[in-house]
């Protein structure tokens, strides 16, 4: 039998392929040309778009601290999106590989660096263009000039591969780093906006100072694309050190996040992350409760706050959204926008409401009604919510005016309006699949799919509403009487 | 001369799923002291039989009662009597595995040295003091099964209902599961378990009710 030479076994692999081909040259390119036609379409919208806006702030940007907060928005935005990016490297990886990967590729001898390339490569490019693209849209409602906008973009990207670069090698060599320059990061973005609220910020240059780019600007990218390619190139050197264990958590979680993320299930997201995050704990110093009944249930949020007090920390800092709302002339918006800020802030400090909303069988365990189970569970993490509500009350009296009593109500309202924002998002229920269907572009949805993602920020607007419409004492007794309301309908339903 | 209702009693139990009927006609009496176990093949409806009759699942006629009362899981004395360990239990990720222990006993109404004596007693009869300090995500499905089983027996109850409670069990742990079983019948308890090993069903059981479309043994 003589062997084929390799003319013949091309025309195999051709004639093997074109019979397995179900789709036309002519055909793919039509496809091609309506894929780069859509996107070009997309495109000189959202830019279209951001012109108009750009203008439009322009026209209603009128007091010194909006016009100094339009200026320094890109560098606390471009500081925010480096923080995601750590913290979504933290928990990703960065890099990963899939279950399948890991246990038929990873346990073989193969070149981990040849596997690992791609994905770093991949990711890179998937951190920069939405970073630079987030950054650069923002300049350009800042009013920064075409030149400053390019060169702003083009600095977040590099500094976004910067990051994958740099927290791979520390993946491989010191994975603690992840968590510090995360920390960090978030320091300084929350001290960026303190500083705003302050009047402690210097104005940078925008359009209107007829400002173009720097010169220093120019040579910051230039050091930044310096820095990301050797972050790169390290990266790249450094992955077949990343030991199994640090690169198969990201792939396990992959799949259970997007899962509930393509079916827009973010209570689900949630349950993976927080389930995640006490996996990664795994032991604790364990503490007895207190009393009986629904008591212990009370104690056991105490002792949550005791072991993640970094949840307050958080809470207490974002209380600088409301003052920097008000100082910005928000106006009456500064209450949804402190409510909706506490509903985000405060969401975590009702992780049992959720487990035990989602747990049928740990409800069972407890020999008390559904109602009381659940109100035990939103005792403690509603306290520090209301206070900071209350503590948000100075923000309220330099928008709303009025007496301070008013300004306090205010405040209280906010919170309220947060707690039962928070009770309605961690009690919702997943989307059911058994209801009449309506078709979409994703396939066949249930109707309630899209208003779930509004799950909570509904109930949290419609409390403000009543202090919105009469920012009088008898409009903040409206609103906390209907907060009491949907609370003790969230409550009741099993 | 009236006699005592049964601990637990289902009449013409139906459950049907769409057109398709899983229970139909089921008659099930479980006496204090007595343990009935449910076999059958995959499919034949023990799990369903036993989610109605605690209320995770509504029949679709018929009628449960616990000692005389309809059962309805809302009630307070039901969960109070009832003590259920099925495949949907799961745990908070954030307690460990003494913590859960003692909120159920303390939600129980079991206060002070009494919660902490029991617990450590079921704690060391599950054999789970050394993973006390460990969170639930870290335990194997065998000890995660341990501690399920150990939540039904450190709070008071009256019925215990368990769906296949050797799954995941080695064979030290089914040992001592069938003991624990027999002692629960000793004191006084109902035992309803849904099961597919012969020994455990042979060395618990007082009645075997098979749901292959055979009925009653």
């Amino acid at each position: 039998m003589t062997e084929p030479s390799v003319g013949e076994l091309r025309g195999q692999i051709r004639q093997w392929r074109r019979g397995r081909a179900d789709t036309r040259l002519l055909q793919v390119l039509e496809d091609a040309y309506v894929a780069v036609f859509a996107a070009v379409m997309g495109l000189s919208v959202a830019v279209s778009v951001v012109l108009r806006l750009r203008n439009d702030l322009e026209a209603v940007c009128r007091t010194a601290t909006c016009h100094q907060a339009r200026s320094v928005l890109p560098l606390v935005l471009a500081l925010a999106v480096l923080t995601g990016c750590v913290v979504l490297a933290r928990l990703f990886g960065p890099m990963l590989v899939s279950p399948a990967v890991a246990s038929w590729l990873l346990a073989a001898p193969v070149d981990r660096t040849r596997l690992l390339r791609p994905r770093l490569f991949v990711t890179a490019l998937g951190a920069m263009v939405p970073g630079g693209v987030a950054v650069a849209g923002v300049a350009a409602l800042a009013g920064y000039d075409a030149g400053s906008v390019a060169a702003l973009g083009a600095a977040q990207g590099l500094l976004c591969v910067l990051v994958v670069g740099s927290l791979t090698v520390a993946q491989a060599l010191r994975p603690g780093m992840a968590t510090a320059v995360g920390r960090v990061l978030a320091a300084v973005t929350w001290g960026l906006l303190a500083g705003l609220t302050l009047g402690l910020l210097p104005r940078f240059a925008s359009a209107e100072a007829g400002a173009s780019v720097p010169a220093a600007v120019v040579v910051a990218v230039l050091v930044v694309a310096g820095l990301a390619a050797v972050a790169l190139w390290r990266a790249a050197d450094v992955l077949p050190l990343i030991p199994r264990d640090r690169l198969t958590p990201g792939g396990t979680l992959a799949p259970g996040l997007s899962g509930a993320l393509g079916t827009l299930d973010l209570a689900l997201a949630y349950d993976v992350l927080l389930g995640r995050h006490w996996q990664a704990r795994s032991t604790v110093a364990s503490r007895p409760a207190r009393g009986t009944g629904i008591w212990p249930l009370v104690w056991r949020d105490l002792i949550r706050l005791r072991r993640r007090p970094r949840l307050l920390v958080l809470l207490a800092a974002a209380a600088v959204v409301p003052f920097l709302a008000a100082e910005l002339g928000l106006e009456r918006l500064v209450l949804p926008v402190a409510a909706i800020t506490g509903l985000v802030a405060g969401l975590d400090l009702f992780s049992a409401l959720r487990v035990l909303s989602r747990t049928p069988g740990l409800v069972r365990c407890l020999p008390q009604p559904g109602w009381q189970v659940r109100a035990a569970c939103c005792l403690v993490p509603a306290v520090p919510l209301l206070v900071w509500g209350v503590a948000t009350a100075p923000a309220m009296q330099a928008a709303l005016g009025g007496p301070w009593a008013v300004a306090l109500g205010t405040g209280a309202t906010a919170g309220a309006a947060a707690v039962v924002g928070a009770m309605r998002w961690m009690t919702g229920r997943p989307p059911n699949y058994q209801l009449p269907l309506v078709s979409s572009p994703m396939g066949a949805v249930p109707p309630t799919l899209y208003l779930s993602v509004f799950r909570g920020i509904d109930v949290t607007v419609l409390v403000t509403v009543p202090v919105l419409v009469a920012p009088t004492v008898r409009g903040v007794e409206v609103a906390l009487g209907l907060a009491a309301v949907i609370a003790a309908i969230l409550l009741a339903r099993d | 001369m009236p006699t005592d209702p049964p601990l637990l009693r289902v009449r013409n139990l139906r459950r049907a799923f769409g057109q398709v009927t899983v229970l139909d006609g089921v008659e099930l009496d479980v006496a204090a002291g007595e343990a009935v176990a449910l076999v059958g093949r995959n499919g034949a409806g023990k799990s369903t039989l036993l989610r109605c009759v605690t209320g995770a699942d509504r029949p679709s006629d018929g009628t449960v009662e616990l000692a005389g009362r309809r059962l309805d899981e809302r009630d307070p004395d039901v969960r109070r009597d009832l003590a259920v360990v099925m495949d949907d239990l799961d745990f908070f990720p954030d307690l460990s595995v003494v913590e859960h222990l003692d909120l159920f006993a303390r939600a129980h109404g079991l206060a002070g040295d009494e919660a902490e004596a029991v617990v450590d007693r079921v704690l060391a009869d599950v054999g789970l003091v050394p993973q006390s300090a460990q969170l639930p995500a870290t335990l194997s499905s065998g000890q995660r099964r341990r501690l399920a089983l150990a939540s039904a027996f450190v709070r008071p109850r009256r019925l215990l209902v368990l769906d296949e409670p050797e799954q995941r069990l080695d064979t030290a742990g089914v040992t001592w599961l069938i003991e624990r079983l027999v002692q629960e019948k000793g004191d006084g308890l109902g035992v309803l378990l849904a099961s597919h090993d012969p020994a455990l069903v042979d060395a618990v059981a007082d009645r075997v009710v098979s749901l292959d479309r055979t009925g009653a043994e």
